[in-house]
């Protein structure tokens, strides 16, 4: 049987599912195939903590680990200022999906449109929404990922759902490592 | 038959038609002169609608990736692929958003031909159109769209009729093998929605004169909101639903046998609203979210069901607390008897003998059955709610198994709140209370059989609040006031929260209200959102209707009423392009829309959109230039209309130069956008206000709530596009020009001229003349 979303609000109503990677070691490889990958990140990460940790801190390390540029949507930038971080690019996340979705835009590098777009923190039901948006009208020229503990249809790969944050805190420092190491 | 004599024909044929449109709308009558557009037809503000599209493209999120509309589905329209009628994954949202403007359409719309059907049966159709002393432009969207100025319900009619033939046309084209192009389907969406502000209009017309509802006055009575507010002491009758035909006559009846003080009227939803512009004695339960949780409290002793946005299992809820029900409509009769025809005493009878339902489609018995049961059976009704003693007892049933997360459409776990109170801490409840949307979804998925809604009972505030009862169509004296300063800027906005219940949490409007208001911003509502705003109180204990007055003004808090009064906020947008600039409304859409878009400054806010009438209220609004923000949710409607403001064309006509500029700035930049947060909702709010009217005074303080929002929210700096919005240096905040002025310089900014009378007429082919758009 095909995987159930955590929220069912976001069962899958097609044929074309998402890819669910389990390790770490399987995103390191689509990160590292794509050219111009991009993190955007989501005011969730702001509510959720892991061991006492913000889960944004997880997602500024992989970030980090990878060189993968970053997009903050909604009012994530207050945060990112205060931990002296400096977003590449500011966009409400319908904002940056619509950008996302042409393929001749620049990209928030202007060095060309991103080939990977990793979503990060957004509400579930918002996040599967576009990257349906992406799933239709961008797959000729884009992939996507997710990493927050859901599994999402509507993207190219992402996690299952994970029951146990222990699970999920191990998955985010295995893969900053794992990303670590591949740079 | 020859070529000629087909032309010949066709060109009697259209004059024909165009007669009876004339004779429909009483041309005769010279209150202005007939414009362009009388009573269009689905193709007529096509290129208008294109023009849009061409800016604010529509962004498509595939709800679903299937087609199951006809037998030779399902069809699977994932990305490039087609359906065997060869639609593609694009057209097919289209048409779902079509066909839910149309029902958000034909839902007002019926709505206003049942209020005009009674009325006019009971006062016929030459009564009067009388808005008071202060409201002589009493019909903006129908003079604006069909050309009609009606004096008389009968009028009204016709202007009802209209919209109902084009519905008609519309859902046609929804059919198998019909439209095939996504742009055409949205203007197609875009007409519907329009003819829903029509139709809302003529609800609310009727209402107001057929009800004697307030009218040309602000300060309308304040009202009791709360279940707390209710005296559980009396029989209790509880209106929930849209459609006051009946709700009214129940005070009526009330009134006539002296038992106003003795029964107890409540509402949920908007015929709360409607009711409580009836009578002041009337109480406010809480918005949509609130139904089930107060039907399952049993305090009703009779539920009267009317129509649009009802628990379609309410005759099963009504019987599981001992409820009585009554279904007063025909649009949800439940499978239930139709009574209209018995024996009062019949009914009365079986209703607390048998414990049966029924439907009872004549108002006056209706509401005579609901008042005699109610006395009847209100000494049965158990009144002791739970205990916390009792509320413990049943939370330990949780098993913690976090299905109730899963079902949850808010996304978040009542679960923790029940597995705290087992414990003996209610406090985690009281606060998920507030993220509650009340669609029982948990607990009907609850393995352990938690009784989810009883427990919230101890969870949720018993306290009362204040809210000023809906005020009808805002003053023609009022826009006279106010149009020069929302047209140059000087007010920065006027913010429309409007909307159902589907929120992230029930606190967010009084926020955002209270944020708008403070800042001088003209703050108007409707519906469910009406009545959250007044679940807040400040230091003194003063709710947004108490804090603010109640003046369509700076700084003002006004509740326009219910779903359908909506109209009156389109047309307070639209009485500003009247009163104020002069402009002739008459079958005058596209130059109106045209001139709303460019100068007038609004910006909806339908935070808690759910409802396909949410769709078509909104969808109509972004018809005639104003943009609205929705909330997360709103995702799921599939569409948005979104600009890219580095990207697209900004090109305007200066009308009194006649010459095209490129202004290079985004405004509005969208007509229909999601914000993820109430933060980024605030954010967006001044920004979606700002027009290339502006002058620079009026530029200047639009910007300041801007920067400002943007620092408080996003913890300091400038607005990342702030350099699209000035043109010149006086555009500039005072306070913020050390920090701005050295920012332009470093990205290479250069100052532009404003434009005088920017228009989109002139740059796309339209029957509609660069002259007309000049007042
Ligand atoms: S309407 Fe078209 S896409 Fe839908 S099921 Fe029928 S053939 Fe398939
Ligand atoms: S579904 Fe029922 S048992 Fe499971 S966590 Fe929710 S309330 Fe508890
Ligand atoms: S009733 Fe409230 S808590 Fe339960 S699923 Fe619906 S929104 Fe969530």
């Amino acid at each position: 049987m095909a995987t159930i979303p955590l929220h069912r609000v976001n069962v899958l109503t097609g044929i074309k599912g998402a890819t669910i990677l389990e390790d770490p070691g399987q995103f390191t490889k689509q990160i590292a195939k794509a050219k111009r990958p991009l993190l955007v990140l989501g005011p969730r990460l702001l509510e959720w903590s892991l061991d006492g940790k913000i889960v944004l801190e997880y997602a500024l390390d992989i970030a980090k680990a990878a060189n993968i540029p970053i997009c903050a949507t909604s009012h994530l930038k207050g945060k990112l200022t205060e931990l002296g971080v400096t977003p590449d690019s500011v966009y409400d996340v319908v904002e940056i999906v619509n950008a996302l979705k042409d393929p001749d835009w620049k990209g928030v590098k202007g060095e060309g449109n991103h080939d990977l777009v990793i979503f990060f923190g957004i509400r579930s039901d918002l996040q599967n929404q576009c990257l349906s948006v992406l799933k239709h009208f961008a797959f000729g020229h884009l992939k996507t990922m997710t990493l927050d503990k859901y599994y999402f249809p509507h993207a190219d790969f992402s996690l299952n759902n994970i029951r146990k944050d222990k699970d999920w805190k191990a998955f985010l420092e295995d893969l900053t490592k794992s990303l670590q190491t591949k740079s | 038959m020859s070529e000629k004599k087909e032309m010949r024909d066709l060109v009697e044929k259209l004059t024909k038609k165009q007669e009876e449109i004339r004779e429909l709308i009483k041309a005769e009558i010279e209150w202005e002169p007939v414009g362009p557009t009388p009573m269009p037809e689905v193709a007529d503000l096509r290129n208008w609608d294109m023009r849009l599209l061409k800016t604010y493209k529509p962004w498509y999120a595939p709800f679903c990736d299937l087609c199951c509309l006809c037998t030779y589905g399902k069809c699977d329209l994932t990305q490039d692929r087609r359906g065997a009628c060869g639609i593609d994954i694009g057209t097919q949202q289209a048409r779902i958003v079509l066909l839910a403007c149309l029902m958000g359409c034909s839902a007002h719309a019926a709505h206003a031909g049942h209020i005009l059907e009674y009325l006019i049966d009971r006062y016929g159709p030459d009564k009067k159109i009388d808005l008071g002393t202060f409201i002589e432009v009493e019909a903006p969207n129908i003079r604006t769209v069909t050309g009609l100025k009606p004096e008389t319900l009968g009028d009204l009619k016709n202007a009802i009729e209209y919209v109902y033939k084009e519905i008609t046309h519309l859902l046609d084209s929804t059919h198998f093998g019909q439209e095939g192009s996504a742009l055409d389907y949205e203007s197609k969406a875009l007409h519907a929605s329009m003819l829903d502000h029509v139709g809302m209009e003529v609800a609310d017309i009727a209402q107001i004169v057929g009800f004697n509802y307030p009218t040309s006055v602000a300060d309308t009575p304040l009202v009791e909101m709360g279940w707390g507010s209710i005296d559980k002491s009396k029989p209790v009758i509880l209106v929930v639903g849209h459609n006051p035909a009946t709700s009214t006559v129940v005070i009526d009846y009330l009134r006539e046998n002296g038992l106003e003080d003795k029964i107890e009227v409540c509402g949920i939803c908007c015929t709360a609203l409607e009711t409580t512009r009836y009578s002041d004695k009337a109480k406010i339960v809480g918005p949509l979210s609130r139904q089930l949780f107060f039907v399952r409290t049993g305090i009703a002793d009779v539920i009267m069901t009317d129509e649009q946005c009802i628990n379609t299992n309410m005759p099963e809820e009504a019987s599981k607390v001992g409820s009585a029900l009554i279904a007063t409509l025909d649009k949800a009769m439940y499978g239930l008897e139709d009574a209209t025809e018995m024996d009062t005493d019949e009914i009365i009878k079986r209703m607390t003998e048998n414990k049966e339902h029924f439907a009872i489609l004549e108002p006056a018995k209706a509401a005579e059955v609901a008042a005699k049961v109610a006395m009847k059976i209100a000494p049965q009704r158990k009144k002791e709610l739970l205990s916390e003693e009792e509320a413990k007892k049943l939370a330990e049933k949780c098993t913690d198994c976090g299905i109730c997360e899963r079902a949850c459409p808010n996304l978040f776990s009542i679960g923790d709140g029940i597995t705290e109170m087992a414990k003996g801490n209610f406090e985690p409840m009281k606060e998920l209370f507030n993220l509650c949307i009340g669609c029982g979804k948990c607990e009907r998925e609850c393995p352990q059989g938690v009784p989810i809604f009883r427990l919230m009972q101890v969870a949720a505030s018993k306290e009362t609040w204040k809210v000023r009862a809906g005020r009808g169509a805002v003053m023609d004296t009022e826009i006279r006031k106010v149009g020069a300063p929302i047209t140059l800027g000087t007010i920065p906005g006027i913010v429309a929260f409007v909307g159902c219940s589907n929120w992230p949490d029930i606190r967010d409007i009084a926020e955002m209200v209270d944020e708008f208001a403070r800042r001088k911003y003209i703050v108007v509502l409707t519906g469910c959102s009406a009545m959250v705003a007044g679940i807040w109180k400040d230091k003194e204990g003063r709710t947004v209707y108490e804090k603010y007055p109640p003046d369509f003004d700076a700084g003002g808090v006004v509740n326009i009423g219910s779903c359908v009064s909506n109209a009156h906020i389109s047309g307070a947008a639209i009485k500003i392009a009247n009163i104020f600039a002069s402009l002739p409304l008459r079958a005058n859409y596209e130059v109106i829309a045209d001139y709303v878009l460019n100068r007038v400054g609004a910006c909806g806010v339908a935070w808690g959109a759910m409802s396909q009438k949410a769709a078509s209220i909104g969808t109509g609004f972004n018809r005639l230039g104003v943009p609205v923000i929705l909330g997360p949710h709103s995702s799921k409607y599939r569409r948005l209309y979104l600009s890219r403001k580095e990207e697209d064309d900004w090109t305007v006509m200066d009308a009194r130069k006649r010459e095209l500029v490129d202004t290079g700035e985004p405004s509005p930049e969208h007509l229909a956008y999601v914000a993820e947060t109430k933060e980024k909702a605030m954010i967006m709010i001044p920004k979606l206000c700002i027009r290339k009217n502006d002058t620079p005074q009026g530029r200047s303080i639009k910007l300041n709530h801007y920067i400002s929002l943007y620092k408080k929210y996003m913890g300091g700096g400038l607005p990342e596009d702030l350099h699209l919005y000035i043109r010149r240096a006086a555009d500039i905040p005072l306070v913020y020009r050390k920090e701005v002025m050295p920012y332009l310089e470093k990205i290479g900014w250069k100052p532009k001229e404003p434009v005088g009378l920017p228009t989109l007429i002139g740059t796309y082919p339209s029957k509609v003349s660069i002259d007309s758009v000049i007042h």
